[in-house]
């Protein structure tokens, strides 16, 4: 059995990659790149050259090519050599005219070096040669540009992304010089009493750390990098923002680094748990603020994250369909075309026949108009009440379906010998159907609860969308919609992770309900 | 004991008859045909039948004779939203065309549902045709057989995990959107879920007591599958199609409603359901029409599944 599931697991994380590399084909090779300047107002204003250098400047970003520009380079080289002031050099300013002039550039030696350092990287250099009306003057946008660009092989853009898809944070995460004394060591956390896990020359200051918000104890030694988004949550990690509260800031009575042991405090809304390197010398507000380097910080931020908010309004109606789907279901395969069957039958129907996206309306119609209900989630004076329709929107559903395939399970059992031995045994019709044929049923729905559970974490498209709520239902589609590459890649490989675990799952569930199913060819003759 | 005498004369000899002997009295039975005989002892039945074929005359006839313009008044503001009775009063007096108002650019309706339910009746039917066929062949070897189960699982682990939404969208933007690319981009992976579902029915009755026999016997797989395990699913089956036919209404609905439906050129009731859901409150006429005929195809298509399902289980054929 051990050996069996560490194949399923081997089959489910070769599936993985290659649903990644599927995807990655799919969205950087199949789609044509030039259509995220359809919606584009900048790319629209540009013209000419502008408008091309404009263009490898979004490709960059949105991951389809690397490439150099001979402005930058020569912004490195003169910088290393004449400090801050190198736009003030003479020779500065005759290189970058240098390619202004289509027929004599080459000849420019800062131009030399900057193709031949390239082409050796595998770069290829491009040149746009300026756009000049009749009269030889540049027309407005015509500037020359050179570039060194470079495409990324499919398999180059998924060896990268693999590679940097766990990071683990190490003292020398840190390249500044300037720091000598690194360590990780358990220290007292001043914010709590507790302990916490402290770092020097790691990205975070507090690698391990407890506090009041769930799941309590906070690492920040491991990382996930699932993708960046290019274009809504701009160079924002889909993990982090997925994760992001998306409340009000709570502001606490508490203490600056450099402040604790004095009896000065201040409010503030700073989680000095999350504080970060920053490179950039401190200031004189931070010399008195912060004891070391670790002065950039984020906030404290009340409410749930976006996929806490999918995840509660989930859970709470998969709960609701279970413990009213089931119990339906059997009453209503019990008492066959008696009044609960046909009134459980017609709602099985409704909820069937009527596309969510047009019951989903007419419920928030009527809880908002007969309850009092809040419709749009940031509209809630009491948080806790905007969670109740989407709740109920995404219940229904799920009762309908369980009573339905319940009912069918329950039916088609109902016939069985053993039910009938069990009759003639002299079992009560109550006990014949909450004990014998029900377990038999639900065989068949054992299978889908993990799915069911952990399909929680994915959201809900319509529902958040008709309702405002800020979950992760429609990061996908509004990601495919914004061509935001970054966020399609990071969603398959959430969404297929969850979906492989439930299939795993599912199928040890099942075969541990039902003892009769083997799974591994070992048990019961292979074939 | 009784006293009861029983007289000689109350009993005479029968000649025994070897030819009669070798005949079988039971009643010749043909499942199918006692299915149906189940099936149309319900009277709802028979009538939902006569309702769903007058449904689709409807959907294909009128159509015919009266094509759907959608923009044939769209420079005209003063048609745009109009109650079926202000439609009618404007367009003078009463017509079929007008008595359900009209949509937000003066477009007729009647004639825009009968045009959709058709384009979705075509729709669903094609789409559920491809992807049953294929689910149910694939998911019943793949259930049965544990090896293919293996290599299957990798396969649908990979599919399946592809967000649809995604290869919808590719689908659409590379053979462009219209009718056909749709159903290409609906069954090109659509099979697979019935499939799956089909692998784990199968999977439960593969091992069971009978079909471990049978196999002892020596059974080959293909009738092992046909004779032993697809018939206990026949009512599975039915009820899978019962829902998988109207799903596609219901799928047709929800990708317009997020932008990558069927193209604007084909009427459908998925984009008028979708243009209707901003104004359900102020402009009803225009939202509950389409709403209303996608319910009736589903709730028809759904009742009968379902009564057909309880139909072919032989049991209940008494």
């Amino acid at each position: 059995m051990r050996k069996y599931l560490l194949k399923r697991i081997l089959f489910s994380l070769f599936s993985l990659l290659v649903v990644v590399t599927t995807v990655m084909l799919l969205v950087y090779t199949l789609i044509e790149r030039s259509v995220i300047f359809q919606m584009d107002d900048v790319w629209n204003k540009k013209n000419a050259n502008d408008r091309a250098s404009y263009e490898y400047t979004q490709y960059q970003k949105f991951g389809y090519l690397e490439y150099n520009d001979y402005a930058a380079f020569l912004k490195a080289k003169y910088e290393a050599l004449y400090g801050a002031d190198y736009t003030k050099n003479a020779d500065f300013k005759a290189d970058l005219e240098a390619i202004q002039d289509e027929n004599a550039y080459l000849e420019n030696a800062s131009v030399q070096e900057f193709i031949q350092q390239n082409e050796a990287k595998g770069y290829k250099a491009t040149y746009l040669s300026p756009v000049r009306s009749s009269n030889g003057k540049v027309k407005k946008g015509g500037n020359a540009y050179l570039l060194a660009v470079r495409e990324l092989s499919p398999f180059v853009r998924l060896w990268k992304y693999i590679t940097q898809l766990i990071t683990v944070e190490t003292t020398n995460d840190v390249k500044d010089e300037a720091l000598t004394d690194r360590y990780i060591r358990v220290e007292k956390d001043p914010y709590n009493g507790l302990f916490a896990v402290v770092g020097s020359g790691t990205t975070h200051k507090y690698l391990l750390y407890f506090n009041g918000r769930f799941p309590f104890i906070h690492q920040n030694f491991l990382h996930l990098n699932l993708g960046t988004s290019f274009t809504k949550y701009r160079g924002s990690e889909i993990t982090t923002v997925i994760n992001t509260p998306t409340g009000n800031q709570i502001k606490t009575h508490t203490q600056y680094p450099a402040q604790i042991g004095t009896d000065q405090y201040v409010d503030t809304a700073i989680d000095f748990h999350s504080l970060r390197y920053n490179s950039n010398p401190r200031n004189a507000t931070e010399m008195k603020q912060f004891p070391d380097q670790y002065t950039a910080y984020s906030y404290r931020i009340g409410g749930l994250s976006m996929i806490e908010n999918s995840f509660v309004a989930g859970i709470i109606a998969t709960l609701i369909a279970y413990l009213l789907g089931l119990p339906l279901g059997i009453s209503m395969a019990r008492h066959k075309d008696g009044w609960l069957d046909k009134i459980g039958n017609g709602y099985i129907i409704f909820i069937m026949a009527v596309p969510s996206l047009a019951y989903i309306f007419l419920f928030a119609t009527i809880g908002t108009t007969l309850f009092g209900l809040p419709y749009k989630f940031a509209n809630a004076e009491v948080k806790i009440l905007a969670y109740v329709l989407p709740t109920i929107s995404l219940a229904l559903p799920q009762v309908g379906s369980l009573m339905k395939w319940m009912r069918r399970y329950m039916i088609d059992q109902m016939n069985s010998d053993y039910v009938k031995f069990a009759r003639a045994e002299g079992l009560s019709e109550k006990e014949i159907f909450r004990k014998h044929i029900s377990k038999n049923a639900m065989i068949y729905l054992v299978h889908g609860i993990p799915a069911n559970i952990l399909g929680c974490l994915t959201g809900a498209i319509i529902t958040e969308r008709v309702y405002a709520m800020p979950g992760v239902g429609n990061l996908l589609t509004t990601a495919i919609n914004g061509h935001d590459n970054g966020i399609i890649v990071a969603c398959t490989v959430f969404y297929t992770t969850l979906s492989l675990i439930s299939v795993i799952l599912g199928d040890l569930l099942l075969a541990k309900y039902d003892p009769r199913i083997s799974l591994s060819s070992s048990k019961g003759g292979g074939r | 004991m009784s006293d009861v005498t029983v007289k000689n004369d109350k009993f005479y000899f029968i000649n025994s008859d070897t030819i009669q002997a070798e005949k079988i009295t039971a009643p010749r039975y043909s499942y199918w045909a006692s299915v149906f005989r189940v099936f149309f002892r319900k009277k709802i039945n028979i009538v939902l039948i006569s309702l769903f074929v007058l449904l689709i005359l409807a959907t294909f006839i009128i159509p015919i004779f009266a094509p759907y313009k959608p923009y044939e008044n769209i420079t005209d503001a003063k048609t745009f939203n109009l109650s079926p009775k202000a439609a009618m009063a404007y367009f003078g007096g009463f017509s079929f065309k007008w008595m359900l108002g009209t949509g937000g650019m003066g477009n007729s309706i009647f004639y825009g549902i009968m045009s959709s339910a058709r384009t979705s009746l075509i729709l669903a039917v094609i789409c559920a045709a491809i992807n049953m066929t294929v689910g149910i062949i694939l998911g019943a070897v793949w259930g049965y057989s544990k090896r293919f189960d293996q290599v299957m699982l990798v396969i649908y682990n990979i599919i399946a995990n592809v967000p649809y939404i995604l290869v919808i969208s590719v689908v659409v933007y590379i053979i462009s959107a219209g009718f056909w690319s749709f159903i290409f981009a609906l069954t090109i992976t659509g099979w697979l879920g019935i499939a799956y579902f089909f692998r784990t029915q199968v999977l439960i009755i593969r091992d069971r007591e009978y079909s471990l026999a049978s196999r002892c016997l020596g059974t080959p797989i293909p009738r092992m599958i046909s004779k032993n395990i697809l018939p206990f699913l026949t009512s599975v089956t039915v009820t899978l199609l019962a829902t998988e036919l109207p799903s596609y209404i219901g799928m047709e609905v929800f990708l317009s409603y997020i932008g990558v439906g069927l193209s604007a050129e084909v009427p459908s009731l998925g984009r008028m359901i979708q243009e209707g859901q901003n104004a359900f409150l102020i402009y009803p006429w225009v939202f509950w029409p389409p709403v209303i005929i996608a319910a009736t195809i589903t709730i028809i298509l759904y009742v009968l599944g379902q009564n057909l399902a309880d139909a072919s289980d032989p049991r209940t054929h008494m």
